[in-house]
């Protein structure tokens, strides 16, 4: 066993990025609530989001974290043409349509990225990204406290932003009975677009923080993808705090596995949880506690 | 009248079969080589077909029994040296089981977790063996003894794509294509009916595995030496769904159709590895859009309107 600051930092550690890992699910679960669409390009948005961050960097000189509302903005202006021009006319055609159509924009992202960027790694840049934070015998990077601040304050503003404004009132109603919604006069059409670039929004934001934190490359979105997945299901899915209990648990339980087994086992704890809660517990660890 | 048909097909299936088996005595290595690929590519497309063509089950998981297939035919063939033909027995029998224990995850929520649950799976998998050293780690493995020669492996891939469209054959020409249809169209209302969609469900996606697991065992028996990151890799699951959708979901020649198209772009793109990804992804996406039912409806609608026009 190793010594008890190691394990601490570990722990910790594990459990920042769950909760910074937490935001870019949110917005998983948010389309998957709305639009009953597993969206595949996900983790590519994360990508993008995490490029944008770097490129916003490199050319205007200003912190990528003062710029995340642009980097929001720019990935929900993304997000509403593609919506509009792939996802809507497939509405009528069961959830396979669509969910094949955003599998087909990640592999045409991650190719772009390639040819754009090329394939090499990356990461963004900047002096409190490696800067160590101590207390006592335990250190943890200064930017998984940044980035996990941040996204639980932006984690907390949607969980407002569902809970109580009027859009937030659609979406819910939109997400537990379309049919039902639209002949009380909802535009569930309008709603469905803006969960859609909400949750482009999520996982940018989290792409740049995710950025910040570690390096990324081309081809990195599939493995958050399905991290976050596992965050979705662990949590519960259209649970809004749920989720960030989710990323909160994956990341302890991913830290202590990779101190048990091994860094290498750290996604793959992932991945058996996923697939053991939806075996087990479908509607996620929570649902007892709601119900 | 449906059994005539289904007789029919079996017989010409058998036809093609037998005269292919004499392909080695003219063809040369280039042609053998891409006809193994077209061969490995239909089995695997047939079986795609099954699960979202019949069963409306998406799979992105192809590349999980492609892997299994692969690291049970070189266990098997390294540490018992047993004969081929019982080795990929043995392949089968993996990829079925290992479809039959994950089921109960996959199948929740009506399905809505199938697609990822697959993709999951794969990487689950992928994982594992790139961490165990005693699966070869990331490196992967070689096959001890030497690959028989590509005549005899183009036999194997063969019999493989004969197993896997006649079984494909028994379920589309009998009764349980309806049961199939049943399900995937509206599952309470089958459910009502007496039909156990859970089960069918199963049979299919154990079927389908079993048939990629095999058809990953061949092609590992050809390559010689395995490593996770390919045998597990995504191109598997990708080029699988294309075929399928570029040549017809649910149709009977959709997978053959598929499988000669994209390996004829695979080939007039293989100095653009990420143009070509691309490019299929875009060939997907409009597919989907604007001919869901793939090239070989498009040109069945075609026929059927050309043949209406005529009379008048």
């Amino acid at each position: 066993m190793p010594e008890i600051g190691i394990v601490l930092s570990t722990v910790v550690s594990g459990v920042l990025l769950g909760g910074m890992l937490a935001l870019t699910a949110l917005g998983l679960s948010i389309v998957l609530g709305v639009m009953r669409l597993v969206n595949l390009a996900h983790g590519d948005f994360l990508v993008v989001g995490a490029y944008a961050g770097f490129f916003f960097l490199k050319f205007t000189g200003v912190d990528p974290l003062v710029g995340l509302p642009v980097i929001a903005l720019l990935l929900a202006a993304l997000a509403v043409p593609l919506y509009h021009f792939l996802l809507a006319p497939l509405s009528t055609r069961g959830p396979e349509a669509q969910m094949m159509t955003m599998f087909a924009v990640s592999i045409i992202l991650e190719n772009v990225f390639v040819l754009a960027f090329s394939a090499d790694t990356r990461t963004i840049e900047r002096d409190y990204a490696t800067l160590p934070l101590t207390f006592g015998s335990m250190t943890v990077p200064l930017i998984y406290v940044i980035g996990f601040s941040i996204a639980v304050a932006l984690i907390l503003m949607v969980h407002w932003l569902i809970s109580r404004s009027g859009f937030g009132r659609d979406l819910r109603a939109s997400s537990a009975d379309a049919q039902a919604a639209e002949m009380l006069g909802v535009d569930v059409k309008r709603v469905q677009m803006l969960s859609f670039a909400l949750g482009a929004a999520c996982a940018g934001v989290g792409g740049t923080l995710i950025g910040a934190a570690f390096q990324f490359g081309p081809s990195s979105g599939g493995a958050y993808l399905l991290n976050s997945l596992a965050i979705v299901v662990l949590g519960g899915l259209g649970n809004v705090l749920g989720t960030l209990a989710g990323g909160l648990a994956l990341g302890f339980l991913q830290s202590i596995g990779g101190l048990v087994l091994g860094d290498g086992y750290r996604d793959l704890v992932g991945m058996a949880l996923f697939l053991l809660v939806l075996a087990f517990r479908p509607d996620g660890f929570l649902a007892r506690a709601r119900s | 009248m449906k059994t005539h048909s289904g007789l029919a097909e079996v017989g010409v299936l058998c036809g093609a079969f037998v005269l292919l088996w004499f392909a080695p005595v003219i063809a040369d290595d280039y042609a053998l080589q891409i006809a193994f690929r077209v061969l490995i590519y239909l089995s695997l497309a047939e079986s795609w077909n099954l699960l979202a063509g019949s069963a409306g089950l998406v799979s992105l998981g192809t590349s999980c029994f492609v892997g299994l297939g692969a690291y049970v035919a070189f266990g098997l063939l390294n540490s018992l040296d047993m004969p081929l033909p019982l080795v990929l027995v043995c392949c089968a029998l993996a990829g079925g089981a290992l479809a039959a224990l994950v089921s109960p995850a996959l199948f929740r929520l009506r399905g809505l977790y199938f697609t990822v649950g697959t993709l999951a799976l794969a990487e689950l998998l992928r994982l594992t063996m790139v961490n165990v050293s005693a699966f070869g780690g990331a490196s992967g493995i070689f096959l001890r003894q030497d690959p028989p020669p590509l005549p005899e492996l183009f036999h194997y891939a063969l019999v493989v794509a004969l197993i896997a469209s006649l079984s494909i054959t028994a379920c589309a020409r009998t009764r349980v294509s309806v049961i199939l249809r049943a399900v995937r169209d509206d599952e309470d209302a089958a459910a009502q009916m007496g039909v156990r969609p859970y089960r069918v469900k199963l049979g299919a996606f154990v079927l389908a595995s079993a048939l990629c697991a095999i058809a990953g065992g061949v092609q590992a028996t050809k390559l010689g030496a395995i490593e996770p990151y390919g045998m597990f890799g995504l191109q598997w699951s990708i080029d699988v769904l294309a075929m399928v959708i570029i040549g017809g979901v649910g149709l009977r020649l959709g997978p053959l159709v598929g499988a000669l198209l994209v390996v004829a772009l695979g080939e007039a793109l293989a100095d653009y590895p990420e143009a070509h990804i691309a490019i299929a992804g875009v060939i997907l996406i409009v597919l989907i859009r604007f001919a869901p039912r793939g090239v070989v409806g498009v040109v069945a609608s075609l026929s059927s309107m050309m043949r209406r026009r005529a009379p008048a």
